[in-house]
């Protein structure tokens, strides 16, 4: 396998080109590239098998970096989960202290005294 | 190019003739394993691999009312249950000691012997074990010991309206109450997730097959009953039955412009978080809604009103009372024969509870001397089709029963029966029945279909009112103020002291029990239903007790329960007095 490094370049306003010969417009470009490389069938087959491995290194990292999503929304489920007993755990607590029975027999319930009188606002 | 060429016979060519027969070996197994039993595998690795995960609905709370806002009664706990595989347990003393020092009291019998089995793999050490419990037991990486996590129902009121709630057995459905008659809309619907997951069991996103359907939890239901006047009525009825020696008692308290119940009450009861523990089944039973019984004279209340609603008696009507009175070959007769003998009022045929009196308005409903087939019909109509008495009112609880009213057209619905119904025997009714209708008399004649379900309770604890339930008009306005102005003078003449400025009335009855098929003259059942408010009745009370052998009246037993609730409901409900 071979390349040529040489570049070439030419000019368009020495070049007849685009009907009128050996002029030019305004607006038109006036170099043109053209590659010097080219690639044989073995590099073109090599090219595409590192472009394969790329794209299948790429699938992977990003399948694999889900999967680590995974795993960190299973421990925030587990979290939530745990809060959610917890909060649980403190509706019954707050359930139990403000039940009739236990606020009955409070010290401040039983610090109480009946009203002497009862007036209604009319 | 030239081409290399190989040689006939050469080692390079077999080598890749057997090179290529080996790929096309491989190729030809591939094609096998990929293409052709693919789906097979495909079906094998998702058994193994895609595991269906049930995410379990939470049951519905239950919620009281305390004046305008909702209590707890039922809510739900997670507890664990703690268990060891025998075989796996390496330190089987200092297991003992740490779940006897952070579980003692949740342990089963003699957890060394269950430690010791070696016929088993799955040993319950303790149940009903709490978050701290569980979490101290597992800080000590304990070999061989789990836990199992589940729901438990919990009663931060304790026994409180045991009846109108019912409970949750272990199977998780809702029995008796509320659990049972809503059980569906307690119990929501489970959810489901089903994914690829790992070796430990955490759900991966890979594959295309994965389903994450939430779990829709059950409704968080609010009773219409108050959680202080419920409170009060256990307690006015505990002490009512310690009074009278009654053993059985049952209150029922009702809003009458609703049909809202607000309290509901039962003894004996039981406690629901140990349902298990009750040696008679019948306490779970809600009598005000399931035991139909004969309610005697309050039911005078109803007779006098129909004869009102239709025209053939005032309040100041009058008849003439022998004491009794003569239907067909039966007699009835008054409680007491020789009481208010000749000319007498509709009102002291009310006050004085005559059975005569009531038998006349039957008369007067047909022909003025029988009770023929039109004032049967009548009656009818009003008990059964008006008052809705003798079928099922379609209250949001589980157990009720219709109770029995003789249709005047059978064999059966002839004029004694009649005779007999217009003062409370010869049907069976409920006292929900009882209290629905009489609210309906009182209220300015609408019948309200009763109901215990104030609404939903959303997330944000705000409660979402039920739809109004049907209502439907029985006796004109001016039947219900004569009628509620009769029951006023009736309890107030029977001696009754209220405090002054209120709106209080009501009527006793005492009923004969029926003891294989025949009344008891040893053993009566006591009731008292009355009303109370300002110009409005704010509240209607049933009061109902009895016992084995005992004989107990409306006027003597249940009335001081009925007088010391609605003098509490004065003040709870901040009613002015009039003056």
């Amino acid at each position: 396998m071979s390349y040529q490094t040489q570049q070439f370049y030419t000019s368009r306003r020495r070049a007849p080109a685009y009907g009128s010969a050996g002029s030019w417009n305004r607006n038109q470009n006036t170099v043109a590239f053209v590659s010097s490389v080219r690639l044989g069938p073995v590099a073109h087959t090599v090219l595409i098998a590192l472009m394969i491995t790329v794209l299948g290194l790429v699938y992977l990292t990003q399948a694999t970096r889900a999967t680590s999503y995974d795993y960190e929304a299973q421990k925030i489920d587990n979290q939530i989960a745990d809060l959610s007993t917890k909060k649980s755990d403190l509706e019954v607590e707050n359930a139990r202290l403000t039940a009739l029975e236990t606020v009955q027999k409070s010290k401040v319930a039983k610090a109480m005294t009946a009203p002497a009188a009862t007036d209604y606002t009319r | 190019m030239q081409l290399l060429s190989y040689q006939r016979g050469s080692r390079a060519k077999v080598l890749a003739a057997l090179l290529l027969g080996v790929m096309a070996i491989f190729v030809a197994k591939l094609f096998y394993l990929q293409i052709i039993k693919h789906s097979d595998y495909v079906a094998e690795a998702n058994a193994e691999q895609v595991k269906p995960l049930i995410i379990p609905a939470k049951r519905g709370l239950i919620y009281a009312m305390d004046g305008s806002n909702t209590v707890p009664l039922v809510i739900n706990q997670t507890v664990y249950t703690m268990f060891a595989d025998p075989l796996t347990v390496t330190e089987p003393d200092k297991v003992l000691n740490v779940i006897r020092e952070v579980a003692g009291g949740n342990l089963r019998p003699h957890p060394e012997d269950l430690l010791n089995r070696r016929d088993t793999r799955y040993q319950i050490l303790g149940t009903k074990l709490t978050r701290e419990q569980a979490e101290k037991i597992k800080s000590q990486n304990l070999r061989g010991i789990g836990f199992q996590e589940e729901s438990q129902r919990v009663y931060p009121e304790g026994s409180l309206a045991a009846q109108t709630l019912g409970f949750v057995n272990a199977a998780g459905q809702g029995q008796y109450g509320v659990e049972e008659a809503l059980n569906d809309r307690l119990t929501g619907h489970d959810g489901l997730l089903k994914s690829v997951t790992d070796v430990s069991g955490v759900p991966l996103t890979i594959g295309n097959q994965n389903i994450n359907k939430p779990a829709q939890d059950g409704d968080n239901i609010a009773l219409t009953i108050d959680r202080n006047i419920q409170a009060y009525v256990e307690r006015a009825l505990a002490a009512g039955l310690k009074r009278s020696g009654a053993t059985n008692g049952s209150v029922l308290v009702m809003d009458p412009q609703t049909g809202k119940v607000m309290a509901m009450a039962n003894l004996p009861t039981y406690d629901p978080s140990n349902y298990g523990n009750a040696k008679d089944a019948s306490v779970f039973q809600n009598a005000t809604i399931s035991t139909p019984y004969e309610a005697g004279s309050v039911v005078k209340s109803l007779t006098v009103s129909t004869g009102l609603d239709k025209g053939v008696i005032t309040p100041s009507s009058t008849f003439y009372n022998k004491g009794i009175i003569r239907v067909d070959d039966t007699t009835i007769q008054n409680a007491d024969t020789s009481e208010a003998l000749g000319t007498q009022t509709m009102q002291t045929a009310l006050t004085d509870s005559l059975n005569t009196g009531m038998v006349t308005i039957a008369e007067r409903l047909g022909d003025d001397s029988h009770i023929t087939k039109e004032s049967r019909d009548t009656i009818y109509n009003y008990f059964h089709d008006r008052f809705k008495l003798g079928q099922l009112t379609g209250i949001e609880l589980a157990g009720e029963s219709p109770g029995i009213i003789i249709a005047p057209g059978s064999v059966q619905g002839n004029a004694v029966r009649y005779s007999n119904m217009v003062f409370g025997q010869g049907m069976d009714i409920t006292m929900l029945q009882m209290t629905s209708a009489f609210s309906s008399i009182i209220n300015g004649g609408v019948y309200y279909t009763p109901t215990v379900v104030a609404g939903t309770v959303g997330g944000d604890g705000g409660l979402t009112p039920s739809d109004p339930k049907p209502f439907t008009r029985v006796v004109q306005a001016k039947t219900s103020k004569d009628i509620k102005r009769m029951l006023e003078i009736d309890r107030h003449d029977n001696g009754a002291i209220d405090p002054a400025g209120y709106h209080v009335g009501g009527k006793t009855g005492t009923s004969q029990a029926l003891i294989n098929g025949r009344y008891s003259f040893t053993q009566t059942v006591g009731t008292y239903i009355g009303f109370g408010g300002d110009k409005t009745a704010r509240y209607v009370i049933m009061v109902q007790v009895s016992g084995k052998g005992k004989n107990l009246q409306g006027a003597h037993d249940a009335s001081p329960i009925f007088g010391n609730i609605s003098n509490w409901m004065l003040r709870y409900l901040k009613i002015a007095p009039k003056g």
